[in-house]
């Protein structure tokens, strides 16, 4: 499933949502299933830790059920429910940060040698520490768009900016984060 | 300004991207989201009884009755507060004859006469006797 499927118009929404506002529970998992993958890795990507995505990816689709009711009549799910993601996304990283285990990265996978897994596992510290460093719209701007393939327009959506305002934060992220990661770049 | 956004990613972000699940996890995860949200959805099932909507509204009927009740109240000091207070007005002045010899002037007060001082005024008729006058300051008229 693409991010794109994730956020379009779809044409059963509007009636899903109306019956999970019944308590219908085949309405709800319909929903979950179309969005928990996309929901996962944009998790994933601002918490760089696969339990805690998951956590939160079930943290905000009871909350999304617990707010039902705000949501418009007529309105798309998705973006509605990837901003409860995003804005809890930033609210748990907080949280960690605090907790602050520093815990190895997972995913580094040990398919090629010990120094190159140590590498790709230094570089994704890098990464992560860099991203984390970004300011918060910027950070989620650069996941949802060049993580998860979000479009401007969606991203609009989801974070209720401009476009252009999601263009240019995309452009400063790219910028800030080339600067952060500059010594680490290896030369070709 | 079009070039200005056009600055290309960053290719080692792509390290950053979620490990792919197998089914089995996808599958679980979506179990444990719908376990969760069951005690949720089985409440919006319940039926709702007519007491239930009215003991909905009762709460926010409670802060606009109360919100009613003290706009009522304030308005009300406030306006009593605005009216300038009465001026004392001695029994001598009251009970004098107008200078046309018409009846005596007003009594201003808060508390209405007793009867019986309206008896004592209406036997006086034109002028007061001293008896009367006194009946009157014995404390059957209220000054003020």
């Amino acid at each position: 499933m693409t991010a794109r499927e994730g956020v379009s118009p779809a044409h059963d929404e509007p009636f899903l949502v109306e019956r999970v506002r019944q308590g219908d529970g085949q309405a709800y998992g319909t929903l979950v299933e179309r969005y928990s993958d996309q929901a996962f890795a944009v998790a994933y990507g601002f918490l760089q830790h696969a339990e805690d995505a998951e956590d939160l990816v079930q943290d905000a689709f009871i909350r999304a059920l617990e707010k039902i009711d705000s949501l418009g009549r007529g309105s798309l799910f998705g973006p509605w429910f990837y901003r409860l993601l995003v804005n809890a996304a930033l609210n748990r990283r907080k949280y960690l940060a605090r907790r602050q285990t520093q815990e190895v990265p997972d995913a580094v996978a040990g398919h090629e040698s010990p120094v190159a897994d140590a590498d790709r596992a230094e570089l994704r510290r890098q990464l992560a520490g860099a991203l984390s460093s970004l300011p918060t719209d910027l950070e989620a701007v650069v996941i949802l768009h060049d993580l998860e393939g979000f479009k401007h327009p969606e991203i609009a959506k989801i974070l209720a900016i401009p476009e252009g305002t999601s263009r240019s934060h995309l452009w400063k992220a790219r910028r800030q984060l080339r600067d952060r990661l500059q010594e680490f770049r290896r030369p070709d | 300004m079009a070039e200005r956004h056009d600055d290309p990613p960053i290719t080692e972000i792509e390290a950053l991207r979620a490990p792919a699940r197998s089914d089995a996890t996808r599958r679980q995860l979506t179990e444990r989201i719908l376990a969760a949200a069951e005690p949720l959805l089985a409440r919006r099932r319940e039926p709702v009884s007519s007491w239930d909507v009215l003991a909905g509204w009762a709460r926010p009927g409670l802060v606009a009755a109360s919100i009613a009740l003290l706009l009522a109240a304030g308005a009300l000091l406030t306006g009593r507060m605005g009216q300038p207070p009465a001026e004392p007005v001695t029994l001598d002045e009251v009970l004098a004859l107008s200078e046309s010899g018409e009846a005596p002037a007003l009594l201003v007060s808060f508390n209405e006469p007793s009867a019986e001082a309206f008896a004592a005024a209406a036997l006086m008729e034109g002028a007061p006797s001293a008896d009367a006058i006194e009946s009157v300051n014995r404390g059957e008229i209220n000054e003020r």
